[in-house]
Order: C-alpha cells, then structure tokens, then sequence
C-alpha cells in the first residue's frame, strides 16, 4: 500500500530524513518509535505534502501511485489521512460543514455521487459514537478553544468520517491524559480493518498498549535503525533512547 | 493601552499655513459650475454654504502632509479638470431593477439626486418622511431646517467642508417619535455619468426619540464611461432611546472614486450600529465620525474592505466619546489582494467628563499578494482616568498551517483559501441583522473572493 525508498529531505539547507526506507501493507500497523529530533514528524508531514520541505532524493509511492507528484489534497483524496500533532484552529468554519465539503470533494475525486444528506447524518452520528466525541464539539469552529484532548479526539472523529485506507497518527499521544489516550486509542482499534493501515509515530510506548503494532520501527538520525515486532517497543521503554543513541551515534554527522 | 492624562489642544485636522494649497480659483470655477445651486436653495442655506465656502477656501484640499488624508491623496484622484455637477439621470428603470427588491422601501439616487419615479415606495409607512433635502428645506420643514448642517458646522474635514459648498440635492429621511419603522429603507445610489464629473451629494437622516430604522445605503455605477468622483456628507442624528441599524454596500466599478462622510449625532440611550463592507470602487474612502453626546448609549461601528487590482480602500473612523457611561465597539477587517491598497486609521476619544467608557477597536487584515499594501493606524486618545479602552491590530497572510490542515483533508488550495477569507468575512457579516440583506453581503463576498 505504502512504500518508501531511499527518502531524503531537508528543510532549510538541513537535511532531516537521510534515507528512509519503510513498506506498509494494508491491515497492518505500524508504529515509529524515536527521541525528539529525529524526523518522525517531518516524515509525518512529507508524507501528507507538507511544502516546507524539499524532498532530495527517494520515492513514496501509494498504492502504486507517485505521492510526490500529488498535492496535499490529492493525497487526501487517494486515500490518506494525517492526524496532526497540533491540530490547527479553523475559526468560523465548523467541523461539520468542513466534513461535508471534504467528503464531498473526496467522492467527486473518485467518480462517486455526493452523498445524501441523510446519509451524511447517519454517518456523522455513528462516528461520533466510535470515537465518544460531544455532538456539540463537532457543531463547533474546527478545534477553536478546544481542549488538547478534544482536538485529538476531533483528529480521530474526522479520520472515521473520511474513512481513509491509510491513516498517520502524528504523536497522538502527546499531551492526553490516560482517559482521553484510552479514548482515542479505542477509537482507533475499532477503526481498524483488514483495508486499512496505520502509521502511528509516538514518543512512549504508552500509546502502543492500546493500539498493538505488528511492527515497530525506530527512527534515529533521519533513518530507521532498528525494526522489529512490539517487543521492540517494549525493549526501549525499559533501556531508553540512550541505548539507541550510543549504539547508532557513528551515524551523527 | 495607551492612557493620555496630559490635557493637550484635541482639536483634528489643523493645518499649517505652509501645508496648504490654496485653490480658490478651483472652488470658484466648481461652483459656477453648479451656479444654480443658490437658486435651488434660496436663503434657507445659502449663509450655511458661504460659511463653508470661506472656511474651505483657507484650508484648500487636503494634501498628503493633511495628517487624516496621509494615506489617501485626494488631489491624485479629484483632478483640476474635473468638473462640478449636480445629479442628473439619465437611466431607463430596466437598467436599475435588478439593484431594487420588494424586501425594502427602495428609494433611487442617480448621483445623489433623489428619483421619486424610479423609487418604490408602496411599502413606505405613512408616518416616515422620505423627500429631497433641498425640497425639505424648501417647504419649511423644521427638523430639516434645525439640523442641516448643526452636527458638521464645526468640521475640520477640508472634504466636508467642500461638501457644504457645493451641496447638491440628496435625500431627507425622518422618522416620527416612539414609531419603529416596520420595513428597512434602502438608499441605492446610482453613479452614471460623463468622466470627470464631480458630485457632492447632501443627506440628512433624522430619529426622533425612541424610534426604529434600518437603513441600507448601496452604491452601484450604471454605464459609466470614466473615471467621477463623489464627495458625499450624510448626518445622522439619533434621539435619545433611538435606534439606528445602518447597513452600506460598496459595489461600485473600478472608474468610481468615492469619499463617502458620515457623521452620526448619538444621543442618551441611543443605539447604533454601522456596518460597511467596501468590495468595489476605484477609489473608496469612508470617514464616519460619531458624537456620542448622551449617556448609556452604545455604538457599533464594523467594516469589510475587499480590495483587489490597483484600487483603493480606506477607512478613517472616529468615535468621541463625549459623555459618561457609553459603550463604543468597532470591528474593521480587511482583505487586500493584488496591488491594492487598503488602509485603517481608526481613532477613539475619550473626553474628560466621559467617564465609565467602554471603547474597543480592532482591525485585522489579510495581505494576499507580495504587492498588497495595508496601512494601519488604531489610535485612543483619552483624557477620562476611570475608562476601559483596548486597541489593537493584526495584520499577516493567509495561515498557512491552517491552509495545509485543510489540504490534507481533501480540499484543494482554491477552496480552502476561499473557506478560511469567507470565514474571516463572516466576523464582519454577521453584524448584520437583517437577514435578507446579510444573505445578499454573503453571496457578494463569496463572489468578490474568487
């Protein structure tokens, strides 16, 4: 579904990721384990189109298309979804009339109908059910003076709306206290299908109590040091990034 | 916050002798031009417009050394050769209907001369007066006597000043004491004419204590084959209890330069709220003034500025607030895109007896293109010790993460920029009270932000 090779990126002269090689199949997850600075949420954000950054060499390809020829919403629309770390507040637009526009420019997208709005309301109902979000946050401006929680949890209620095959959780996690991790992570796990795949990219491995990876990669330095299964994720929350850090520090530049 | 304890000379727009242009000769040759003016208007004001006559002839126009018209100069657009006339029409009725609707009282200016015959009126409450001024003025009307030109004597405005001079006919519009006019009254100025014409409409607006009115002013142009300039002065007086919503839409073409005065007379208990959303026009200027002259009142001043190609908005308010115990709110934001110009100089003065004042003003804008200009000048000048006042202004791009946010949930770029500057209208918009005309601004703004 998804494949990355050889991807190299900088920002501003400096360069983040420095050869990121990763596969994703679908019904699987994936989580990107790594300490502060070392390209996961850059990662995140190239992968979904972000334009701050500039891409020097590699591929990311979806379902067998070239992402890095497509917009931000072109991406959207084939199928991807990006959960932000810090969602952004959209004043006067509320969360549900930007959903039906997002849908509506999705279906056109893929030659299908607009969606009735009895539909559209049925939908909006049972996912907010799924993800235990307030029907009057979603009537709300997009995040406007939510609570950090509340944002992620509308991070997560939109990813069931839009239904995406691929969906990356940039640091969910961050900031949640253990109810609203719980929240979300269940949210999460009833989202997940043989369909679809997840990239989770996380600090902790608290998250991945509750969302169970089939693989966990390590991000260090701009490149994936280590891959193996969620005992992996468990082998650094007991030896801490410095085990990683003193093993891989040849590779800092 | 800025807090002025110091007492200091507040009055506005004085001018050094050096700064001044004199042009006698330019205002000796406009009002020959509109020499039936004294004619048309007998005694009755004929002693208000030599005053004004002499008090613009020391100052001249304004030039860009005029501290109120810094970022507008006027001279670059209201040229020697323009010359001065009074409204004249010549329109079919068909030209205009679409502009007109059954939800309002309709009553057509063509180049601020009031056109009873293309007006529709059969809505019109018996008890509102709707006449020309002159006319008015004419037939002995006392409430358009006792108020032509009390709240504009004393102007420093060399613009308005000139507007006295030369006033051409415009609209009288009064409504009775404890009546609340049931439907809103619409003023559609028509702006049709040979280039180079100069217009300097007069307006007056009157409520009696404790009345009701919305009045929406809209502003279009009508086979217009270059470049006019109108100068018009509307006062507004608002009786104690009274309340005034005034709603004005700019949608003039790119030949149209307009500097637009209004001078509300607020009084106690009074209330009023102003909304302006400029989306067209060469050249727009609006210069609201409002005195708050009584206690526990509360004004609502807002504006909308779209601004594209090489045009020109600016907005110069002033709130003075004059008495104790008054609120004053004022909203201004601004879109400018391509070369355009827009500009904010807003101002608020608290006079040493207005104490209890609340006062807050904001203007915020959006540059969308590397050659759009925004000046922003928000001002408090307060000499009261015991007021709330806030100012402040904000001026940047489009927010880019918010753009990218939206992006990345299928929305292409087009889209989500006019979602987010619809969303940043909509703060302006829905000051509005009245639903179809908020409904009409909305459609409009949608099409201005293509």
């Amino acid at each position: 579904m998804l494949e990355i090779k050889d991807l190299k990126v900088s920002v501003e002269g400096k360069q983040i990721l420095k050869g990121l090689n990763l596969t994703v199949k679908k019904g699987e997850v994936h989580a990107i384990m790594g300490p502060n600075g070392s390209g996961k949420s850059t990662l995140a954000s190239v992968i979904a189109g972000k334009e701050d950054y500039t891409v020097d060499g590699g591929s990311i390809t979806f379902n067998g298309k070239d992402m890095l020829e497509l917009s931000p919403d072109e991406r959207a629309k084939e199928g991807m979804f990006l959960a932000f770390q810090y969602p952004v507040e959209i004043p006067g637009v509320s969360t549900i009339n930007f959903l039906k526009t997002a849908i509506s420019e999705i279906r056109q997208y893929r030659g299908l109908p607009p969606m009735e709005a009895k539909d559209f309301l049925k939908i909006l109902k049972e996912k907010q059910k799924v993800v235990e979000i307030e029907a009057n946050l979603t009537g709300r401006s997009v995040n406007e003076g939510f609570s950090g929680g509340e944002k992620k949890r509308n991070e997560i209620f939109q990813m069931a709306m839009l239904e995406p095959s691929l969906a990356i959780l940039d640091e969910t996690d961050s900031g949640l206290d253990i109810d609203a991790l719980r929240i979300v992570a269940t949210g999460v796990n009833k989202l997940r299908t043989k369909e679809n795949a997840f990239v989770v990219i996380t600090h902790y491995q608290r998250l991945l109590e509750y969302i169970v990876p089939d693989f966990v990669h390590v991000l260090y330095q701009g490149r994936i040091v280590k891959s193996g299964t969620r005992e992996l994720a468990l082998e650094l929350e007991g030896k801490g990034y410095d085990w990683i850090k003193k093993e891989f520090s040849e590779l800092a530049v | 916050m800025e807090l002025v304890t110091a007492k200091t000379n507040i009055s506005r727009g004085a001018l050094g002798e050096a700064e001044v242009i004199k042009n006698n000769s330019l205002l000796n040759k406009w009002i020959d031009e509109v020499g039936t003016r004294l004619t048309e208007t007998g005694n009755i004001i004929k002693g208000v417009q030599e005053k004004a006559k002499e008090n613009f002839t020391a100052v001249g126009l304004p030039t860009k050394k005029t501290e109120d018209f810094k970022y507008t100069n006027i001279r670059s657009y209201l040229q020697d050769d323009y010359a001065a006339k009074n409204g004249s029409a010549s329109l079919t009725e068909g030209e205009i209907e679409n502009l007109l609707t059954d939800e309002f009282v309709s009553v057509v200016l063509i180049n601020g001369k009031y056109v009873p015959e293309y007006s529709r009126l059969k809505n019109l409450p018996k008890e509102v007066t709707i006449k020309s001024l002159f006319k008015a003025l004419e037939e002995g009307n006392e409430v358009a006597i006792k108020q032509f030109n009390a709240g504009l004597e004393k102007t420093t405005n060399p613009m308005t000043m000139l507007n006295t001079a030369l006033a051409g006919d415009g609209i009288f519009i009064s409504i009775p004491e404890n009546f609340s006019c049931p439907i809103p009254i619409q003023i559609a100025n028509i702006c049709t004419a040979e280039a180079k014409s100069f217009f300097n409409p007069r307006h007056l607006v009157y409520l009696h204590k404790n009345s009701e009115l919305t009045l929406i002013e809209s502003y279009h142009s009508v086979n217009h084959n270059g470049k006019t300039f109108t100068n018009s002065a509307t006062e507004f007086i608002i009786e104690d209890n009274a309340s005034l919503e005034n709603y004005i839409l700019q949608d003039e073409d790119i030949l149209s330069q307009r500097n637009d005065v209004r001078h509300f007379t607020v009084n106690t208990g009074s209330h009023m709220n102003s909304v302006a959303i400029s989306l067209n026009g060469g050249m727009v200027r609006n210069d609201p003034t409002i005195f708050i002259n009584g206690e526990n009142a509360e004004v609502h001043l807002n504006g909308l500025f779209i601004v594209k190609e090489n045009c020109h908005t600016d907005n110069h308010t002033m709130v003075e607030h004059r008495a104790p115990n008054c609120m004053s709110n004022e909203l201004y934001k601004g879109v400018i895109a391509d070369n355009a110009t827009g500009v904010f100089n807003g101002k608020i003065l608290v006079y040493r007896d207005a104490q209890k004042t609340n006062a807050y003003q904001s203007n915020k804008n959006i540059l969308m293109g590397d050659k759009s200009t925004i000046n922003t000048k928000p001002q408090l000048e307060i000499y009261a010790d015991d007021v709330r006042c806030t100012h402040g202004t904000t001026t940047g791009k489009l927010n880019e993460e918010a753009l990218f946010y939206m992006r990345s949930r299928g929305l292409n770029e087009k889209l989500a920029k006019n979602i987010l500057l619809q969303s940043f209208a909509k703060e302006v918009s829905n000051t509005i009270k009245n639903e179809a005309f908020r409904t009409l601004i909305e459609q409009k703004i949608e099409e201005n932000i293509q």
